[in-house]
């Protein structure tokens, strides 16, 4: 096929067929990265007034062969403005900087502190996680055609930070990203969730082509190619059609790891023919699903046994039992009065008698006064009841016992049959107006008062009331105590003088049963008690998801001859590569990932420990021991100082991989103190090269200096809802999301890069980012000279610094953006500044401070001062 | 007027030293170093007569036997079932059978050299004298993303710098006040920014994307009058100064002072550029552009005329983006519509060039991601499928053989039957015209040198003057 044709193209340049293996090559001349690391003895300096720690007697020792002199050391305001980006990558608060400056402690202690307080603070893990997202090409789309979103990819990008600020052992740290989802399986709640996060590295592996389950080829290659670079710093995809020319790995051991990998699953993020996502992995343990499981079915069968069954039982009853005595329809502000010709029944005991009323069509104006008389006579005298009874205890309770008769007040709609279970000790603030509902509707109520109240309608004094909702009838009924004769009068008026009437009905259900399935129907309450305290047992939150990798059919995979997936050569057995021991990985029932992570972070291999500190030591010097983070093959460049990496090598596994540890050996070298050169300077320094501010740096520190930033970390981004995915190649996910946090949360995506980002030097997203590229082109100028964000936030600083007193507000500005006091020139400069601009204003002086305060807000936050660090 | 940097830096300097506010602290702004600018001019690496690019994108795939690949055979076969390992109906529902399907518009030769055009591009086939058109162009997939992608980067799945990205690496820019590389589109197309994007190449080469407005440059506009933005920038420049002396003369503090001038008069001039009211009533009606319009191709075609004058290097133009372009799937009568709306400015851009002279030095690139199907699974189905086989491209211009047909398509126009040109050849071609070879013409990256073509492509020189 041509497309895989010019995909060996591609990488065939760098892989030219090599006529005779490597092994044989490498025999004869091991590359240096792959030696071992040995014990280094440091060497001993005369001059000791310099050193602070081992670092800086290799660095001599090195300079005072080329008969150099490391340079003076930093002055306090440089180092904290330095230390406080190099940690947190924001600027140092005057309060801490001031402390600082005035710590009567040796520089070295000082610093310390300085030090120690930044790998304190939370926004260390905001600017160290970038680093390494810049390594593991973080983005949240997949950038397959149609870039689909990937909803949970932030879930990886803040367990990142997470890892840095809690100082999770760099092996550790390994092992999870990798084979994070086996390490799980003995883990539980958190760590679990954590641990099958943390495989979201390899999850985020670049997706291609149109339907991406025909091209995973290429996402197994792009998921290799990142990670030999980034944990071996080694060209792995170079191997992919030949043998690699220049390194010790051949195709063999390319479709080795590729096995691995292959025998993984992969979480599918939706492409044009597959919109929607699957194989994300679950947060929860298999024993926390059942666990959801069993829990859910409980709540089922509690819901049913104590809210649904009742309900039928009764509605069956009622509807076998059921004879209606009477019904009408009533017109607005009309009654009817049955009193006069009581209706006679035959009652039985636990029988039920039910007045409802239902609107006629509704427009709310539905309450209707009710009277239900209820006589029985017998040899042993006459027995009545009536709704005037419950007026002066109608929220007593529902049921209401009353005269041995039991009341009950129901929502019959949709909903119901169910009790009107909240009552309402004083309607519209009347205390005299009491009421059983659900929330406002249907409703019976009582004015128990001696007089007439004024509210939605004039309610009579000493009256039983009732008002229906507009789908749910309302019903009183009463329950018979007796067996033998009743009759029954009624008297039912529309309660409005607007609206448009009710319907009226008076049944009887003719079953002995209904007491008792009434009964049932009432432990509503306490069965919703029931379900809600079974609610409170739930096991574990919402069930999320994570795009992560979970175990697939683990199975040896054949080499593609030269790249081309559809020619199949011999399976390759599973192993690690050969220049690294070789040993076997995975069988039939796993992929091999945690033995590849276990081999990757061995004592033996020492490649890891190497590769780790020299980025350390790049991110913090901006020039790596080895000027090429991510090649340690030959074509790399060479350690300036090879004992010093293998030297910081065996302390940061002996400080069992603590990064923090590294930057507190790095930091209080008296090398990194040095004071700041110019990174186009001579080569032979070694030292904090002059930098601007990243992006994210730039961005970060104007919204904080105007106050803007919100600190607080991100989480997920605002995609549009998953079933209304239609992304295409014609018409990609191209969303750009506003937001005020710090930038590291900011979506980024593959296929269509942001313009600020990409306008200062930010990372692509589509390939490995060791080192970030430094250009200074006029187009950033003009951010600064014209960008509407960048106007609104100085505006604001500006408007900050005027609510001081005039005195103090250079002092103040300096203070914020340099870190420094007002000097007696900046004050001259300002005062020049301010005299040159004023007349462009107007006469107002109001008008001319805002104005001219706003353009020097602009102007000191365009300054070099403020944009690069010595 | 075309403001050179000099001529700003004077300004800039004049201002400054006049200000009473600023002692003598003016140093010596052309000391600032070139080699650290990797936009400053680069020469080839043998002479070449063109020094900048227009490169005419038509997106979506432009039927080439509907425009400049005439079948006539096709029309006398038409509903005659053939049977082809074709990429687009592998597996395809519905298209188990494919038959021959009848261009749609006529053909008949034009000019001295009696080029076939069909009457999609009545304006564009009276040019054909200095147009060199190549029939047997083939590419490597069938997929917008990644024909686009490949024709742009030379990479049909992975990011890689695009075209301009390292003609503006090659040969640096003539005029500092603007980008090396500019991309004109009302929106994006197939593989986003990839299209533009410098990716490992230093980010100063990466295209500045623009859409059709009358105000297409983010940023250019001033905020604040210019009066009050030059006081501004003198005092901002006031800062820098004291910064770098106090740093021993930091070339990449110095690189930002000068970033400032230079943005300075980016902002004066690109206004002007964007600003056609100078041209005159001729000019509008040779683009086929209203007066104060920005729609349609006339004003991408014209603002390419202007940014190339103003010595900008590479300059795309796209019509139009990612969808409601030339993928006539659906009916090939939309072909019309899109022909119409490129034809008269393109010639327009092609006569206007030519009359000023800047035809010398300026080559004319057009060309699609790929062309569409001969066939369909219905003799009368109205639309055309993709088809990677075989398209037409065509060069104009500086180097160029005019007048002449470069390879050609089987009788049906399947595929390329003499003479294929890849899309890696046409970059070698583009390339070798700039006087770049294309072989030497290599980054550093991860350890190996990258280049344009990879391993592959072959100079056409057939139709190289």
């Amino acid at each position: 096929m041509p497309l895989i044709v010019n995909i060996l193209g591609l990488l065939s340049i760098a892989c030219t067929l090599f006529l005779f293996g490597p092994s044989q090559l490498f025999a004869e001349k091991k590359l240096w990265s792959l030696k071992p690391i040995n014990k280094i003895t440091v060497p001993a300096n005369t001059k000791n007034d310099w050193s602070h720690n081992a670092i800086d007697d290799f660095i001599l020792e090195k300079l005072s062969t080329e008969s150099l002199a490391p340079s003076p050391r930093a002055d306090r305001r440089s180092l904290i403005r330095r230390a406080s980006y190099d940690l947190t990558g924001l600027p140092p608060s005057p309060e801490t900087v001031r402390a600082f400056i005035n710590d009567p402690s040796n520089d070295g202690v000082a610093f310390s502190k300085v030090i120690e307080n930044f790998l304190g603070s939370s926004a260390y893990g905001e600017r160290w996680g970038r680093h390494w997202l810049d390594v593991v090409r973080y983005a949240d789309t997949a950038g397959e055609n149609s870039d689909h979103p990937i909803e949970d990819a932030w879930r990886y990008r803040n367990w990142v930070i997470d890892a840095f600020n809690s100082d999770k052992p760099y092996d550790q740290f390994v092992r999870e990203q990798l084979a994070g989802d086996i390490l799980a399986k003995q883990k539980k709640g958190k760590e679990f969730a954590d641990n099958i996060i943390a495989t979201g590295y390899l999850a985020i592996a670049r997706r291609f082509g149109h339907d991406i389950d025909k091209s995973m080829y290429l996402t197994y290659e792009d998921a290799l190619d990142n990670l030999g670079k980034t944990f071996l710093g080694l060209s792995i995809a170079c191997a992919r059609c030949h043998d690699h020319k220049h390194d010790p790995i051949t195709m063999q051991d390319y479709y080795a790891l590729y096995g691995v990998l292959a025998s993984s699953r992969l979480p599918f993020p939706g492409c044009e023919p597959k919109q929607q996502p699957r194989d994300l992995v679950p947060l929860v343990s298999a024993e926390v699903i059942q666990q959801n499981e069993e829990w859910e079915n409980e709540l089922k069968k509690l819901e049913t046994d104590l809210i649904t069954k009742p309900k039928e039982q009764l509605k069956e009853i009622a509807k076998k039992n059921h004879r209606v005595l009477s019904r009408g329809h009533l017109s607005v502000g009309k009654s009817i009065d049955l009193t006069n010709e009581p209706i006679r029944v035959d009652i039985s005991k636990g029988e039920a008698i039910q007045i409802s009323i239902a609107p006629n069509a509704n427009h709310g104006a539905d309450t209707t006064l009710v009277e239900l008389n209820i006589k029985h006579e017998s040899d042993s005298g006459t027995m009545q009841w009536s709704t005037d009874d419950l007026i002066d205890k109608l929220t007593n309770a529902n049921p209401l016992k009353s005269k041995d008769a039991v009341w009950c007040f129901l929502d019959i709609g949709p909903e119901g049959p169910r009790f009107l279970k909240e009552k309402t000790e004083a309607i519209d603030g009347q205390p005299s107006l009491k009421k059983w509902s659900p929330g406002n509707l249907p409703s019976v109520a009582v004015n128990m008062g001696k007089d007439p109240v004024k509210v939605w309608t004039e309610i009579p004094p000493r009256s039983f009331f009732v008002h229906p909702d507009k789908e749910s009838p309302v019903a009183v009924t009463w329950i018979s105590p007796i067996s033998g004769k009743i009759s029954i009068g009624l008297k039912v008026r529309d309660g409005h003088a607007f609206g448009d009437g009710v319907i009226w009905q008076l049944e009887h259900f003719a079953s002995k049963e209904m007491h008792s399935a009434y009964e049932k129907l009432a432990i509503d309450k306490l069965g919703l008690e029931k379900i809600e305290e079974h609610k409170n047992k739930r096991p574990l939150g919402k069930k999320d998801y994570a795009y992560a990798i979970a175990e697939g059919i683990p199975k040896d995979h054949p080499i593609h001859n030269r790249g081309d997936n559809e020619d199949p050569g011999p399976i390759v057995k599973r192993r690690f590569l050969s220049a690294l021991g070789g040993s076997v990985l995975g069988n039939h029932n796993a992929s091999g990932r945690l033995e590849l992570a276990d081999l990757i972070v061995d004592a033996g291999n020492p490649l890891t420990a190497r590769v780790m500190v020299n980025r350390i030591w790049a991110w913090h010097f901006g020039q790596g021991i080895v000027g090429t983070p991510n090649d340690f093959g030959s074509h790399g460049s060479l350690p300036t100082h090879p004992e010093l990496l293998d030297h910081l090598a065996l302390e940061f596994i002996k400080s069992g991989w603590s990064i923090k540890q590294m930057h507190r050996i790095i930091m209080n070298s008296a090398t990194y103190q040095q004071s700041a050169r110019s990174g186009s300077g001579p080569k032979k320094y070694t030292g904090f090269e002059r930098r601007r501010l990243s992006a994210e740096e730039i961005r970060d520190t104007i919204l904080y200096l105007s106050g803007l930033l919100d600190m607080s970390p991100g989480k997920e981004h605002p995609f549009p809802p998953r079933n209304k995915w239609n992304f295409t190649q014609h018409n990609p996910f191209a969303s750009e999301y506003a937001s005020s946090k710090r930038s590291i949360y900011l979506m980024r995506k593959r296929n269509q890069i942001s313009s600020f980002f990409s306008l200062f030097d930010g990372p692509d997203p589509n390939a490995s980012t060791a080192k970030r590229s430094r250009t200074t082109v006029p187009s950033q100028a003009l951010y600064f000279m014209n960008d509407p964000f960048f106007h609104d936030c100085a505006e604001q600083f500006a408007s900050n610094i005027r609510a001081i007193g005039p005195d103090q507000r250079l002092e103040h500005a300096c203070q914020q953006l340099f870190s420094r006091p007002a000097s007696q020139t900046d004050h001259e400069d300002f005062e020049a500044f301010a005299r040159a601009m004023a007349p462009t204003v107007s006469n107002d002086p109001e008008e001319q401070d805002t104005e001219i305060w706003k353009s020097y807000a602009r102007i000191l936050m365009s300054s070099n001062e403020l944009l690069y660090l010595d | 007027m075309i403001s050179r940097p000099s001529d700003r830096r004077s300004f800039l300097r004049s201002f400054v030293a006049g200000s009473s506010m600023m002692p003598a602290l003016l140093r010596n702004m052309d000391a600032v170093s070139n080699s650290i600018d990797p936009l400053s001019v680069k020469n080839p690496h043998f002479p070449a007569k063109a020094k900048n690019v227009i490169f005419l994108f038509m997106t979506g795939g432009v039927s080439h036997i509907d425009t400049f690949d005439p079948k006539p055979k096709l029309k006398s076969d038409v509903g005659k079932e053939i049977k082809l390992d074709h990429p687009e109906i592998e597996n395809r529902p519905g298209y188990e059978k494919i038959y021959l399907k009848a261009p749609q518009w006529e053909f008949s030769p034009h000019g001295q050299c009696g080029t076939e055009v069909s009457t999609l591009f009545p304006y564009v086939a009276q040019c054909v004298d200095d147009i060199a058109l190549i029939r047997s162009m083939h590419t490597d997939h069938s997929n917008h993303y990644n024909a686009t992608l490949g024709m742009h980067t030379g990479s049909f799945a992975f990011a890689r710098p695009s075209l301009g990205s390292w003609v503006s690496y090659g040969l640096g820019t003539e005029n500092q006040n603007l980008p090396s590389f500019i991309t004109i589109a009302p929106k994006q197309t197939y593989a986003g920014t990839q299209v533009y994007a410098s990716d490992f190449l230093p980010g100063a080469h990466q295209g500045t994307f623009l859409r059709p407005s009358k105000d297409p440059f983010k940023n250019i506009n001033s905020r604040v009058p210019v009066s009050r933005q030059e006081i501004e920038l003198a005092a901002l420049q006031r800062l820098n100064e004291r910064h770098l002396i106090a740093r021993s003369g930091d070339a990449e503090a110095e690189a930002r002072i000068k970033s400032f001038e230079t943005a300075f008069g980016m902002q004066m001039e690109v206004p002007e550029l964007f600003d056609f009211s100078k041209e005159t009533d001729a000019t509008h009606d040779l683009y086929g552009l209203d007066r104060g319009s920005t729609e349609g191709f006339g004003w991408q075609c014209l603002a390419a005329r202007r940014l190339v004058e103003r010595g900008v290097r590479f300059v795309e133009l796209i019509d139009t983006g990612s969808s409601g372009n030339w993928d006539s799937h659906g009916n090939m009568m939309d072909h019309e519509r899109l022909a119409k709306n490129v034809d008269q400015p393109i010639a327009g851009l092609l006569k206007d060039l030519k009359s000023r002279g800047m035809l010398e030095d300026t080559l004319v690139v057009w060309t699609t991601e790929f062309g569409r199907t001969p066939f369909n699974n219905k003799a009368d189905a109205p639309g055309r499928e993709h088809h990677n086989w075989a398209f037409s491209s065509w060069m104009a211009g500086a180097g160029i053989k005019p007048g002449t047909v470069h390879g050609s398509t089987d009788e049906y126009g399947v595929r390329p039957d003499k003479d294929p040109v890849h899309v890696h050849d046409f970059h070698a071609t583009i390339l070798h015209l700039l006087g770049l070879d294309h072989a030497k013409l290599t980054y550093r990256h991860d350890g190996r040198d990258y280049r344009l073509t990879d391993v592959y492509g072959n100079v056409v020189t057939d139709i190289i003057a």
